[in-house]
């Protein structure tokens, strides 16, 4: 007999983790405007590094921080030369980048092992005498520890000088230069800042786990933050949270109606078509999402000191 | 260690025609409809489960199978069109939004085909003698797809060129606006060239499958490359893609041969594709021949 708490502790653990990357592509998409359809290929290299180094005996804080960084890294140099093009330029370039870093993690079976890939990554924090249970529910604390540091940071950027440039790019990028802000060192900033938290993640679930191999690395999981973004609410970091947990329900939920309702659906096939569906829907009839942008009064009282202003350029560069 | 140049030609040929047949519909739509359908790639998958069905388990003729899935492929393309994205435009979806949804409906497309068909690899049973011209060793399935492509090549010149829909297919990729006001019906030349495009991939598909198996990544696979196509060529150009994907598929191949001279793994190939799409956006992002304004 299955124990129902661990699977529901498990889908907790699992949207603290998928809620990081939520909220990194909440910090792309949602403030700047970029389109990562490559979240998983940094979610991959963060867990692959911390798998890599978590095997050395590195401590969680030391491989955490180097995940972070590659997969940073790695964003930011790939990005670079979409990042003056238009948006579907990013999206067609990520997306290939996942399926060429998991070629990578397929082929390099010395770094990565391959096909099998790695197994027998100790947990970030080891306490002797705990029941199965409670070593869960210490991988969950450390888990949203680190969800809400994420949730912190983004908040701050959002509210901070620097995210309203963001959200001026992402409204109009032309406003933004006019003011003098470079908007392409802005987009990378924020594309390697998004990349990092995604590393982080990986480096979280990695140790979850305990095992990574390339298959836990489809493109699906992309389009399951995508899900979590679009759902919850773009540019608002609670709706990126929110969406995090209601997807994993969902997909959850439809793994279980599988097996108490007897469907004859294969259960994968059912959760990926169901939220196919689901994601159509919501960007056909509320492309805004769950939760709406909060426009603060600052920003109001901003926008009404800018639109004048904005009118002035607009007919300047014009002219 | 020797190389047979001439079989590095012919394959190159080969695997040149049929990302042609993929690349061709995902550029006119790209140029078109201005944004990349990700669901390209699941026309390609679902033209060769078509004829999969039609062929190995209704036991119809293959030439008449191999129409049936083309023309079902068509139809998907044709309803994807006039269902998901033309409401969507209408409603003012934006770029992003328009992408997401077409991801969506890739994956529900291929899941679909997976609770069907399974999700294990098929086969069309089909054996193929081998034919030797000189050095190079080749079947009669790639002798027709090479023939198919090149036929087909000319008939879109042909239709692009010289007749009045090609031509208001190129005036809407260029200016939609001017089109529009030109008095071309736009709706009429969109879902035109949504289903020309699908029906193509879905042909490749057949051939795709037939050359080695059927698995429901079949599409999936080809899609980095019909991308890096697109790219290379110019979004929405006939002849750039044409030029674009023999210069893929020459380089894949030539980038296989260095591989292995190197001691990596063949399945790299794919890398090359990604090579080539990164450096088109750095050293020449309009590609090749420009028709759509690249920058935002």
């Amino acid at each position: 007999m299955p124990d129902p708490l661990m699977y529901a502790l498990d889908a907790v653990a699992y949207a603290g983790i998928f809620g990081m990357l939520s909220l990194s592509l909440n910090l792309e998409y949602g403030y700047t405007n970029l389109a990562n359809f490559g979240k998983v290929a940094f979610f991959m290299v963060g867990a692959y590094v911390a798998a890599v180094m978590a095997r050395m005996k590195y401590p969680f804080a030391v491989y955490a921080l180097v995940a972070a960084l590659v997969a940073g890294f790695i964003g930011l140099l790939t990005s670079l030369p979409a990042l003056r093009l238009r948006e579907d330029f990013l999206a067609i370039t990520m997306i290939a980048l996942g399926e060429v870093m998991k070629l990578i993690v397929k082929n390099e079976e010395w770094l990565a092992g391959g096909v099998w890939g790695l197994s027998g990554i100790p947990p970030a924090v080891v306490v002797q005498g705990l029941s199965f249970r409670e070593r869960l529910l210490v991988q969950i604390a450390l888990i949203y520890g680190c969800l809400v540091a994420c949730y912190v940071v983004c908040e701050l950027i959002a509210k901070s000088p620097y995210g309203r440039v963001l959200k001026t790019i992402r409204e109009d990028e032309l406003l933004a230069a006019a003011y003098g802000k470079n908007v392409f060192r802005y987009k990378a900033c924020t594309f390697a800042l998004g990349s990092a938290v995604s590393g982080l993640a990986g480096a979280l679930f990695a140790q979850y786990m305990g095992t990574v191999s390339p298959y836990m690395f489809e493109p699906t999981v992309t389009f399951s933050v995508w899900m979590m973004v679009i759902l919850g609410g773009p540019a608002n970091n609670t709706g990126a949270v929110l969406g995090a947990f209601l997807v994993e329900g969902f997909h959850r939920s439809s793994r279980l109606l599988k097996d108490y309702i007897g469907l004859p659906l294969d259960p994968i096939n059912l959760q990926v078509m169901l939220t196919a569906l689901l994601v159509i829907t919501v960007v056909f009839y509320r492309p805004q999402g769950l939760l709406k942008e909060r426009i603060t009064p600052l920003d109001r009282g901003l926008l009404k000191k800018l639109k004048p202003m904005y009118r002035r350029v607009k007919t300047w560069v014009r002219s | 260690m020797v190389i047979n140049w001439l079989q590095v030609l012919m394959n190159s040929l080969v695997w040149g025609c049929m990302y042609l047949l993929v690349a061709v519909g995902l550029s006119l739509t790209y140029g078109l409809s201005r944004f990349p359908n990700f669901a390209h790639a699941e026309y390609v998958t679902f033209g060769a489960y078509m004829a999969y069905m039609f062929f190995s388990i209704l036991g119809l003729d293959l030439y008449l199978s191999v129409g049936l899935a083309v023309l079902s492929s068509a139809l998907l393309g044709g309803l994807s069109y006039v269902l998901l994205f033309k409401p969507l435009k209408s409603r003012g979806a934006s770029l992003i939004h328009l992408m997401v949804a077409s991801i969506g409906l890739g994956l529900l497309i291929r899941h679909t085909l997976m609770q069907v068909f399974g999700g294990g690899i098929l086969s069309f049973k089909m054996i193929w003698p081998c034919i030797s011209i000189g050095p190079v060793v080749t079947t009669p399935l790639l002798l027709t797809a090479i023939a198919t492509a090149l036929i087909v090549a000319t008939l879109l010149h042909i239709l692009l060129m010289k007749t009045k829909l090609g031509k208001a297919i190129r005036a809407t990729a260029d200016n939609p606006e001017l089109a529009a006001a030109s008095g071309i019906d736009m709706d009429r030349v969109s879902l035109f060239t949504w289903l020309l495009g699908a029906a193509l991939a879905g042909f490749s598909g057949v051939f795709l499958a037939m050359r080695s198996s059927l698995v429901p990544l079949l599409g999936w696979k080809v899609l980095l490359q019909a991308f890096a196509i697109t790219l290379l060529g110019g979004i929405g150009s006939f002849y750039g893609t044409l030029a674009a994907s023999f210069i893929l598929s020459l380089s894949e191949n030539l980038g296989v041969v260095a591989l292995t001279w190197l001691g990596l793994s063949a399945d790299y190939r794919s890398a090359v594709a990604f090579i080539v799409l990164v450096s088109t956006l750095i050293i020449k992002p309009e590609g090749l021949i420009s028709t759509v304004k690249r920058r935002a």
